[in-house]
């Protein structure tokens, strides 16, 4: 029973919004879409974040109960979400408010300086890894030097043909091996959607089966 | 150890210090430089530009993206929402992202500044943070009426009662979306929304993501995309050659004409204008101080302000048959008797670009150094490779 129900549930559900996206008639357009489903999916998503949030908490609480390893960092998650929810609730959100300012100064700054370590990581793999070891390693190497090259103005200044080298290779070469990648994700996807429509695939329920 | 074997050893910290200079300094000093346009970039300016004016298109801008891929895609978005507030195009705006809510009031603020004129309601409407579960329903929904869909924008207004919403109704007015994000998310727009409602999409994202989005291109089902920083600096140049272009005579508020369509100031993309040779001194990122008319554009120009042609001859200085102005040279006073929108339209007319609307191409600089130099990082790693290869060959 309990792996009974929600298999069912997913069989049916599945079911119910194939036939959504083949079968253009009302009952399936707006009786059941705009009537039945949108509203419930409206008053479902505040639970949603609301269930973030408790487990979250939850999470971070018996972490410093239990003094789990780096136990000491989920007091600045307590800090940072009390601290931005208050600045949001009390000053509001626009631009002059303490949200907005912690926003500028503290979340972007941060965020952006995680994002930005990877070029650091690039140039560093770059120069110890990129080795012409084998004929598709030098292809993949040139066409990387070539991208790179056209990618900035003072590389368009060597040679003015570079762009459009450039362009052919993510065009042609590029493209090929993106849609062929595709191609296969599509098809997976396709088929283990139905294994699990069909209830073939039931790795989902948890269990060994 | 001999210096081949030193340099396939070489301590990575010295790569991270190299690195870190070769953004750094051309941060800090910019200098000039082109930046050729992609046919991507083109064609989502093109078709953006389309809507010039006119009151029943629109553009819908997504923010789905947080903090972290900022540097790259906040560029794109401020140099778009410029380009529909030089050209008069309604923009509408939202984020499935909590993350993005902010972004987007930063985003609308750092443009706003320079436009005193445009109004949040009537020019542009932010709906704000809707919850990603909600995003299909949202997407399907406007396609049959965006003022059902999306009940109420960011600031609690009753979208069916805005004056932005009046001539727009669903996708057919609102006919391109424009997604920005560090991650393939512009896909759901394009299988909901594309083939149902025949929505145009296109894409701004992160220069790793670039590559995932050609076979969309290339198939029509994306009109256009911006990659990475280059793509934003890109879009800079061209909102900077067309949209922000003025010639000295044109007004600078767009009349609005008879059918509720404003004129579109600023020009039409052209290719052949893009080779001139004369555009250079309209994308220069370094700091234009003088304003310099030929004495038929003088005389366009001053017409306008008929009551401040003392102050102009004033300050004009002749040289080589042009005329010149320099505007650091104009007093406190001087500019107060001159009034905000005559000494606005003249450092206009210098062509100077204000940073915020030249970042991306400041950061295409940094990028330019830093491409070369890894480039001659992998060159230096292999040519030390192969030598050290070829020496432990010839031992055996």
């Amino acid at each position: 029973m309990k792996k009974t129900i929600p298999l069912i549930i997913v069989i049916v559900g599945g079911i119910i919004f194939l036939l959504w996206v083949f079968v253009p008639h009302k009952i399936m357009a707006d009786d059941f879409y705009y009537e039945f489903f949108t509203p419930w999916a409206r008053a479902m998503a505040p639970f949603a974040a609301l269930l973030g949030v408790m487990s979250l908490s939850m999470m971070h609480t018996a972490k410093i109960k239990r003094r789990a390893p780096k136990w000491q960092y989920s007091y600045f998650f307590f800090a940072g979400f009390i601290i931005t929810t208050l600045a949001g609730f009390i000053g509001g959100t626009q631009k002059g408010g303490i949200f907005m300012w912690m926003f500028e100064n503290m979340a972007m700054p941060m965020s952006a300086t995680m994002f930005s370590l990877l070029a650091f990581y690039m140039a560093s793999a770059a120069y110890k890894a990129f080795r012409a070891r084998s004929v598709e390693a030098t292809v993949l190497l040139l066409a990387a030097i070539i991208v790179m090259l056209a990618q900035v103005p003072m590389g368009v200044k060597i040679s003015k043909h570079l762009p459009t080298i450039s362009q052919w290779i993510l065009d042609v070469p590029n493209l090929a091996s993106k849609r062929g990648i595709m191609l296969g994700v599509g098809l997976g996807s396709v088929a283990t959607t139905l294994k699990i429509m069909l209830g073939i695939e039931r790795s989902y329920l948890g269990g060994g089966e | 150890m001999n210096i081949f074997e030193r340099i396939q050893k070489l301590d990575r910290r010295w790569i991270y210090i190299v690195v870190a200079l070769a953004i750094i300094l051309p941060l800090a000093i910019p200098f000039n430089s082109d930046d050729v346009t992609s046919p991507p970039t083109e064609n989502l300016y093109q078709f953006i530009d389309a809507m010039a004016g006119r009151q029943d298109r629109a553009v819908l801008m997504s923010f789905y993206h947080d903090a972290s891929t900022m540097p790259e895609l906040f560029p794109m978005e401020v140099a778009i929402i410029r380009h529909c507030f030089e050209r008069n195009i309604k923009v509408f705006m939202l984020t499935w992202f909590p993350q993005g809510a902010p972004i987007i009031d930063y985003a609308i603020n750092t443009v706003k500044e320079e436009y005193p004129n445009i109004k949040s309601g009537v020019d542009y409407c932010n709906f704000g943070y809707i919850p990603a579960a909600l995003a299909l329903p949202t997407i399907l929904g406007m396609g049959d009426n965006i003022a059902t869909a999306v009940k109420t924008d960011a600031e609690g207004r009753k979208v069916e009662n805005l004056e932005i919403i009046k001539g727009v109704t669903n996708y057919s007015e609102m006919n391109l979306v424009v997604e920005f994000s560090g991650s393939s998310a512009g896909g759901t727009w394009l299988f909901y929304a594309r083939p149902k409602f025949g929505l145009n999409i296109a894409v701004g994202v992160t220069a790793v993501m670039a590559a995932d989005e050609y076979p969309y291109l290339q198939s029509g089902q994306m009109i256009g995309m911006l990659a990475g920083l280059k793509g934003a600096a890109e879009y800079e140049k061209l909102v900077d050659v067309f949209a922000a272009y003025r010639e000295p005579g044109d007004p600078t508020e767009a009349p609005r004409m008879e059918n509720g369509n404003r004129k579109a100031l600023g020009r039409s993309f052209s290719s052949d204008i893009l080779r001139e040779e004369s555009i250079k001194e309209l994308i220069n990122i370094t700091t234009q101080t003088t304003a310099s008319f030929s004495p038929t554009e003088y005389q366009e120009f001053i017409a306008k302000y008929p009551d401040k042609t003392a102050i102009f001859d004033n300050l004009k200085l002749e040289k080589d048959g042009k005329i010149e102005i320099d505007v650091t040279k104009i007093s406190d006073a001087e500019a107060e008797e001159l009034g905000h929108t005559a000494h606005a339209d003249l450092k206009r007319m210098t062509h100077n670009i204000i940073y915020k609307f030249k970042v991306a191409r400041i950061g295409m600089n940094a990028q330019s150094v830093a491409h070369i130099m890894i480039i001659v990082f992998i060159i230096l790693g292999n040519i030390g490779y192969f030598i050290q290869k070829a020496r432990q060959a010839k031992q055996q």
